[in-house]
Formats: C-alpha cells, structure tokens, sequence
C-alpha cells in the first residue's frame, strides 16, 4: 500500500513537472490566467461588498465572516484550478474521439491518470498570495482562531475538494452515456456556484438538499464554519462520510462508463 | 446551418434554462434575507418583488447578449491562420461571425422569449405593462446585442498583435456578470462606482433594456438614452473595423 502510495505521489510530481515546463513555455497564459483570477476574486468581493452595504449579517454569517469564507471559496477555486480542471473538461474529448484508449493502455489506474495528467502549475502564485491573505484575515478576526481550527477546517477542506471533485467527476462522465457532452463542464460550473455563497442563505428543502444529494454547502461553507466557530464533531463525520461516499461511487461510474466506451467508434 | 445545428444541441438550452433559474434562486434567497433583516419595504426604490422581477429579466438580457464563445472561436482563426478562409469569403469576418452569432444563440432567443412572455403573468404588473415598454425593451435588447458584440469584436482584434487574448475576452466576461449589473441592478451599486460606469458602455447592455421593461426608466429619457447607446455602437464599431484594418496588415496567415 505504501509502496503504491508512493508510485503514484512520484507519478504525479512527474505531471507536475512537465506541465510546469509546457506553462513556462507559454507565459501569456500563465499571465493571462493570473489576470482572469483577480479579476474573479475582484467581482466576487465587490459582490459581497454590495450585499453586505445593505446587511450586517447573513444568517450566521458577519461581514467579517464573510471575508473569510470567500477566501476559503478562492482557495478552493485554486486548488481544484490547480489539480483538476485541466483534466476533466477534455473527458468528452478523450471518450468522443476515441482517444481514451492511449490512456487505458497505460499500466496504471485510468481513473487516476485522467484525473491528475495536467496540473494548472500558474495556480501557484495565486494559491500563496490567497493562504496569506486568510492568515492575515483570520488574525485580524474579532473571534480568536486557534490552531486547533485550522486542523479541523484542513480536514473539512480536503473533504470538501473531494465532493467537488467528485461530482465534476461524475457530471464528466455522463459523456459515456450521452456520447457528447459537451456542455458538461458548463452544467458543473452552474451546480457549484450554489458553493459560492454561503450555506445560511439556504433554507428548508434546498437547504437539505445541498448538505446531502448534491452538497455543495459542504465545499466552502464547512470548512469556513470549522475555521471560524471551532471544531463541530457531528458535521465534520458527516462530511467526511459523504466525501467518502461521493468518491467511491466516482469508482463505480467510471467502471460502469468504461463498459460502454467504444474506443474510436464511440 | 448555425441554427439546424443549435436545434441539435438542446443540451445548451437546458443547461443555459438551469443556469438563470438557479442564478435567479439564489440571488431571491440572499435579497429575501436582506429584506427581513432591514425590516423595510423599500431599497433604493426596489421593493422585493420589483427586485427579483428585475434580476430575473437582468439574467435573461445578459445570456442573450453574452458573444464570448463566438469571440472564442475568432481568437482562434487569428491565431492558427484560420482566417484565411474568411478572407477568400465574399462576406467579411465581422458579418460572417455576428450572423454565427445570432444563429447559434436563435434557440437561447426562442426560449428566452418564451420566458419573457410569460413575464407578466409571473410577475404580473411588474414589466411589459404596455406594449410601448414591450417596444421599448425589443430595441433596447437589440441595441444591447449589437454593442455587445462590437465590444467582443474590438477585443478579438487585439489577437492581431497579441495572440493570447482570450484571457482577456474571459476577464471581461467575468467582470461583465457585475459591472453591467447582470445579478444586481446598477442602482444598487455605491454612488461613486456608479459615476464610473456611466462614463462607459455597460449601462446599456443589461440595465437599460431591463429599466425600459420593467418601467424603471422614465419614458422622457428613452430617446436621450438610445441615442448614447447608438452613438457607443456607432464608436465601438468604428473602433473595431480600424482595428481590423490595422491588424489584417500585422496578420501572417500561417498560425501563431
């Protein structure tokens, strides 16, 4: 197991490398990107800057609060920029044009390769400068935030990448059955703008549903509230159980849609 | 063609339906939440139902006359030589890919306008109360259509000397969903942000189309206001063909 854990750590630092390279190659992207980040994170501020003109709080939620759950959802942001979205938005790509073969041909874990092959490296810079900002963030907070929260809000994180890695997953997969769709990773950016905002807007049935069939309150929401209000047991093995839950059946999706993949004829 | 092919990918249609209807969901949870915390009936002239009626409408003008794929695929013909086909064409790039436009967005159009039809049993009394609002608002979405394409257009042009520009159509689609007041109307802004977006051609591509809708603009200052937006999409377009003029000359034909 650990062997196999390292096999794929050093596998994936190989990834790295090589789309660090191919990104230095090409620094108008990777200035073009950084560009595009700021100005997402700008909007999103100037967003919440006029909302909360007009309201002190959100449900639970202070303005000060507020800034720190949106740092929590750029970082989020920045690291599924970083690890994913290279990967999956050419799922429907691969499957249609038959070009998944190269892939399943290779003597490792197919999941795991189309997951993982290219990494946003330009995420980087944007990654130090946002885990700056919520240190100095938390700091500066009214509410005393120990070291014991960012260990808890860590785990919460993670759990929280996994569910949305795994239903941009899922939503990619969908190519097996529809043969093209391409409108997949549009789809996915609409379900997870419900992660943007924080979960006490959400009230009675949408609120239960987005703690369980589609969770989207669990990718930024938690993880801000175990940073902010300290360790909640109860809803932290909720989410760890449902991260879980939403990864294991990415298994079994991409199981089953690779037995109705066709290869080049698809 | 555009518009037999776009009949075949529904899917847009459906995902484009969800996106406003999900956007319009959360937007009415957060200013509902707003209202009961104020206590108050009014905001900045907006009561919650005018509110919500205005995003919705704001959501439904900002898909129409959002061009960035198309902007996209522009980029993309400057930047692998693609072009050269356009140039052997007896109509000219910017024709051919507004026509593109408009047919890959006809099924948006059909179905939105289904929508904006039944605007005023949804939000009855609210918009299109007269059939000089429903006048009104169809020359405002076309003004707001064709600027906004001249605004895409002018940043495709960039590419001429700068290749990777699509960072830059992105960057401003971003920008666009606030600054043009797609989620939240221009009147709620900060005075002084205001001023600043006055100065520029965002207010008529979202804001002023829905203010004539919905009768947040005083018939008086309709023909003022069409005649700025004319005169922006007289600038934008003329901004746009010198651009072409001087980029087709820096343009080498065989691919970045």
């Amino acid at each position: 197991m650990e062997a196999m854990v390292r096999r794929y750590l050093n596998l994936w630092a190989a990834f790295f490398a090589n789309s660090l390279t191919r990104d230095m190659e090409y620094k108008a992207n990777l200035i073009g990107g950084i560009i595009v980040d700021i100005i997402f994170y700008s909007v999103q501020y100037f967003f919440f800057s006029i909302i909360y003109s007009y309201v002190n709080t959100l449900g639970s939620f202070t303005r000060e609060d507020v800034m720190v759950f949106l740092i929590i959802t750029f970082i989020s942001d920045t690291v599924y920029m970083f690890l994913f979205s290279g990967n999956l938005f050419p799922l429907n790509r691969l499957v249609v044009q038959g070009d998944l073969d190269f892939i399943l041909l290779k003597p490792i874990n197919s999941q795991f390769l189309v997951s993982f092959r290219f990494v946003k490296s330009y995420a980087i810079f944007s990654l130090i400068i946002l885990i700056l900002m919520l240190i100095n963030q938390t700091s500066l907070h009214s509410i005393d935030i120990g070291p014991m929260n960012y260990l808890f809000f860590s785990i919460s994180f993670f759990c929280g990448l996994i569910i949305w890695y795994s239903l941009d997953f899922l939503i990619a997969c969908l190519t097996f059955w529809f043969k093209n769709f391409t409108v997949g990773s549009w789809l996915s950016h609409e379900i997870l703008k419900f992660s943007a905002r924080p979960d006490s807007i959400y009230i009675g049935f949408t609120r239960k549903l987005l703690f369980s069939l589609i969770p989207m309150a669990l990718v930024s929401s938690v993880p801000a509230r175990m940073l902010l209000y300290g360790l909640n047991l109860k809803l932290l093995m909720y989410q760890i159980a449902i991260s879980l839950s939403f990864l294991l059946f990415t298994f079994w999706v991409w199981k089953r849609g690779l037995l109705r993949y066709e290869s080049a004829s698809s | 063609m555009t518009w037999i092919q776009t009949l075949e990918y529904r899917a847009n249609l459906y995902v484009g339906l969800f996106s406003i209807f999900s956007g319009i969901f959360i937007e009415y949870l957060i200013w509902k939440q707003i209202f009961i915390a104020r206590g108050t009936e009014l905001i900045r002239g907006f009561t919650f139902n005018e509110l919500v009626a205005f995003i919705f409408l704001s959501m439904i003008v900002g898909q129409l006359k959002s061009s960035w794929i198309t902007s996209i695929e522009m980029i993309d013909a400057i930047r692998n030589g693609g072009l050269n086909k356009y140039l052997i064409r007896p109509i000219s790039f910017y024709t051919y890919h507004l026509m593109l436009f408009i047919g890959q967005n006809s099924l948006f159009y059909m179905a939105y306008f289904t929508l904006i039809a039944a605007f005023p049993f949804i939000f009855p009394g609210l918009a299109f109360t007269t059939n000089f609002q429903i006048f009104g608002f169809m020359s405002a979405l076309l003004l707001a259509v064709y600027l906004s394409y001249n605004m895409y257009y002018m940043m495709v042009c960039v590419s001429f000397w700068f290749h990777e520009v699509r960072a830059l159509v992105i960057a401003y689609n971003v920008a666009n969903i606030i600054l043009s007041g797609q989620i939240i109307p221009l009147r709620l802004f900060p005075e002084v942000y205001l001023k600043i977006i006055g100065f520029t051609p965002l207010p008529f591509l979202v804001d002023f189309p829905v203010s004539i809708a919905t009768g947040q603009l005083a018939p008086e200052l309709w023909t003022s206001k069409f005649m700025i937006g004319l005169c922006w999409c007289f600038f934008t377009w003329a901004m746009g063909k010198t651009m072409y003029y001087f980029g087709i000359k820096q343009y080498g034909g065989y691919g970045a």
